[in-house]
């Protein structure tokens, strides 16, 4: 019964997915008289940028005020419950003191030094180092309305497959080996380190972990609830073209790389998308990866790309720690116990699973067979590897209390 | 000593058990002592096992004005920390209380709740008495019945514990931990904030950093210590804070590398390596690793919950907001937790494989106290699972009186001989790697 009855939720949920991108272009966000698709450096100097920068603002603007909605209702709601109300105020952000954390790694830092380059170079690259690869394409949610990106996003092709094969055969050829080599050589990565939209997401992410607010924690039901909307997703993605449809109008990507390269496009459902995808991976990082339709094709590839994520099922104690930190909610990781490979096709190499496993060795990521960056219970434990001052004092036996 | 007439029965019953109770934690002490190779620095532990037995005094608790009891490991010991109180480990491993106890409980219930029972009974063992509470996850039948035993004395808070570990009753236990917070702050009158409970974090996870330096250097080959010595450390950490435990345990690994660097050894044969596994070694009930070392083998892993494993899994902040904390320490609980008391646990097997594989073990001992029923289910899966490495093993049924001592050497002693003559000579310090 209760089957029947999430099936025909979901099934509603997809009809109203399709209906919202068929029909995107009647549902404006923020119209400009004049789309003006040329841009150059003086106008990104000038205060014509501004100009385009208009309908950002205002999905910055939105998805804050909706994000303290959220975190008022949230914090209403604890106070008007009997039992919880106590702790109101710690669960809703508002909270002295850091908690302990282990020291930055290596990995991640070069992790964040990849993106916000990549998704400078996606931006600007164009106009700055001219449009010298601007023929291959790499499949990465950067949009190609911004015709200044400096290489060609996959994306614009796989959703309107019916213009791919009106282009000449070397474009096509160029096309698939461009995007299927990037799959190959780089795979998920793509995702987790290049995407601009990963780089939003990850930001927002970064804000909540700054303020200490309580997210929203997936678990599989969760997950598994959302499985078919990623398909349809892609249903969508690939098959609105042929129907009539324009997917650019419907995907939240137009909204931030062709905007911020001083390119005025229109939004559609597009802007309001973005705005949900905005406050959604605040609430649960990565939150538009889970269905997003490139990374769902970029996943059927996940069994021959190049880079991996390996398991000493010997080491491992199930603590579930890489499951807890996993952003797309890959079970399987903490679960196996035969398989020396855990490479997930909704995996996006973020390298969290591996930064939070407390064993020596059980989890790593591979490139090629080689061995780029291993669990270890030292860097783990880095946070706490001294008794801090303060605490030394009050935790030994005939110490005095902490005064308050 | 000449019985005083005013005397009642009640105080010579109570007078006896203090001093039974007192000669035989002396003894078991003293046997540890006595047994050789210990590393410097031990002492701080020794101490305070001597002082909560031998001494019967009161775990010291500094600051804190509440000690607050708790039995098994899915207890966080941060939320207690963060409410401003002392955690002490209460189960026990007391002969004298067991006998107490054997009265009390029923004839199959175990000896550990047994002991705890007796404890209750006497009502002299100052680190019961002093508890303002006491927190018992549920993870068996006598441990239900013991709670509702207990709850007479002082204020008792049950945990339920999940036959399973999907992500629901993760997110159930977490409820049960908000739960425990709120009758914790009654308690101590101290409110957890996101401040106590992070410094809370940072006190266990300081103890269990210098735990894992300790065991990475317990695994070296040739061995720098004896489990039984290891074990004597582990057993303290019950009745210590976790800030003090941590210091003093630094300075036990400090003396280890120092023997790195002499190249000194606790013995330079080749001893057979031991692992013990089974229901928990609590002080004074280490007759077992006792007679393991004494007997020529060297206890080279345990997989008990009073050893190695009770704080070996840090609880890993993924999300750093409070209710994140909560998480992390629900998950911790539950998920890495081999307790038998899981329904599908063969992740302990694999957790046995490992400490095979890491300390070249070569014969397992299974240790059953009498009654656990459910180490007693597991036996027959590790028997086979072992079988097929070609580990050798033993179940040892014990309880908690001197009584099975003898046959208790005959079997380990043989043990040890099978384990003997199945190395061939020259291959002594052949080094097993692969399975």
């Amino acid at each position: 019964m209760r089957s029947k009855k999430r099936i025909i939720i979901t099934v509603f949920i997809c009809i109203g997915i399709a209906a919202l991108a068929y029909f995107s272009w009647m549902i404006p966000f923020y119209v400009f008289e004049t789309n003006d698709f040329d841009t150059s450096i003086e106008k990104l100097l000038s205060s014509d940028y501004l100009k385009t920068l208009v309908p950002l603002f205002i999905i910055i603007g939105l998805s804050a005020v909706g994000i303290i909605l959220i975190v008022l209702l949230r914090r209403m709601l604890a106070k008007g419950d009997k039992k919880y109300s106590r702790f109101a105020d710690v669960r809703t952000g508002k909270a002295r003191g850091k908690a302990p954390k282990q020291k930055p790694a290596v990995f991640m830092i070069i992790r964040w030094v990849v993106m916000i380059a990549s998704a400078f170079l996606l931006i600007w690259g164009g106009l700055i180092f001219g449009m010298g690869i601007s023929s291959l394409s790499i499949p990465v949610l950067s949009c190609p309305w911004n015709t200044e990106e400096m290489t060609n996003s996959s994306c614009y092709y796989l959703s309107h497959l019916n213009e791919l094969f009106e282009l000449p055969i070397g474009s096509i050829l160029l096309f698939f080996i461009s995007t299927l080599g990037s799959i190959f050589v780089l795979g998920r990565v793509i995702c987790g380190f290049i995407c601009p939209v990963g780089l939003i997401q990850d930001i927002m992410d970064k804000i909540r972990k700054k303020t200490n607010t309580e997210g929203i924690k997936m678990n599989e039901k969760m997950y598994s609830a959302i499985t078919p909307v990623k398909w349809f997703i892609l249903l969508v993605f690939i098959g609105l073209c042929f129907a009539g449809g324009n997917f650019c109008n419907f995907c939240p990507a137009v909204a931030v790389s062709p905007i911020l390269a001083g390119i005025s496009t229109s939004l559609y459902v597009s802007g309001f998308l973005m705005v949900l995808v905005l406050m959604g991976s605040f609430f649960k990082r990565r939150a538009f990866c889970t269905v997003c339709p490139l990374g769902t094709i970029m996943g059927f590839f996940h069994k021959i790309s190049l880079f991996r994520i390996k398991k000493d099922c010997q080491s491992c104690t199930e603590c579930g720690a890489c499951y807890e930190a996993c952003p797309m909610g890959i079970k399987m990781i903490y679960t196996e116990r035969e398989k020396a490979d855990v490479t997930h096709a909704n995996c996006i190499m973020c390298g969290e699973c591996v930064r939070c496993c407390p064993e020596d060795n059980a989890l790593s990521m591979a490139f090629a067979g080689k061995r780029i960056y291993t669990s270890s219970r030292k860097k783990i434990m880095s946070g706490t590897e001294k008794l801090p001052e303060h605490l030394s004092s009050y935790y030994e036996s005939g110490g005095t209390p902490p005064k308050k | 000593m000449t019985i005083k007439r005013t005397e009642t029965l009640r105080q010579r019953q109570d007078r006896r058990f203090i001093n039974k109770e007192t000669q035989t934690a002396a003894k078991y002490l003293r046997r540890l002592k006595e047994l050789s190779g210990a590393p410097d620095g031990i002492e701080p532990f020794y101490d305070t096992l001597e002082r909560i037995y031998v001494n019967m005094d009161h775990a010291k608790s500094g600051a804190f004005r509440h000690t607050v009891g708790t039995y098994c490991v899915m207890t966080p010991p941060e939320l207690i920390y963060a409410a401003g109180a002392m955690p002490v480990k209460l189960c026990s491993g007391n002969y004298t209380a067991f006998s107490v106890g054997d009265d009390i409980a029923p004839r199959d219930a175990c000896p550990l709740v047994k002991a705890v029972a007796g404890f209750k009974q006497t009502g002299l063992m100052p680190v019961y008495e002093d508890c303002s509470m006491m927190i018992v996850p549920i993870t068996c039948d006598c441990k239900k019945k013991i709670a509702g035993m207990l709850s007479d004395r002082c204020e008792v808070v049950t945990l339920h514990i999940p036959s399973s570990r999907n992500d629901e009753d993760i997110e159930d236990f977490t409820v049960q931990l908000y739960d425990l917070m709120e009758r914790l702050e009654n308690v101590t009158g101290r409110r957890i904030t996101y401040e106590s409970l992070s410094d809370a974090f940072r006190m266990v996870g300081y103890a269990q950093y210098e735990l894992s330096e300790f065991i990475r250097l317990k695994k070296q080959m040739p061995y720098l210590i004896r489990g039984s010595h290891a074990m004597a450390i582990l057993n303290a950490a019950s009745y210590m804070t976790a800030g003090e435990w941590g210091r003093a345990l630094h300075k036990v690994s400090e003396s280890l590398k120092m023997r790195i660097a002499e190249k000194k050894n606790v013995t330079s044969k080749k001893l057979p390596r031991i692992l013990l596994t089974g229901s928990p070694i609590v002080f004074p009930n280490v007759k077992i690793p006792l007679l393991i070392e004494e007997n020529g083998g060297i206890v080279a892993g345990d997989e008990t919950c009073m050893g190695e494993r009770g704080m070996w899994d840090p609880a890993v902040i993924t999300d750093n907001s409070f209710d994140g904390m909560m998480n992390a320490l629900a998950n911790r609980a539950l998920r890495p937790c081999p307790c038998p008391t899981f329904a599908d646990n063969s992740q302990r097997i694999y957790r046995i494989k490992q400490l095979i594989k890491e300390n070249q073990i070569q014969g397992v001992i299974y240790h059953v106290l009498r009654g656990c029923l459910v180490y007693d289910f597991e036996y027959r899966r590790i028997e086979e699972e072992l079988g097929k490495l070609g580990i050798p093993v033993i179940r040892l049924e014990s309880d908690y009186n001197e009584e099975d001592i003898e046959q208790l050497r005959i079997r380990i002693e043989a043990f040890i001989e099978l384990i003997k003559l199945r190395q061939e000579p020259e291959k002594r310090s052949a080094v097993r790697t692969e399975f």
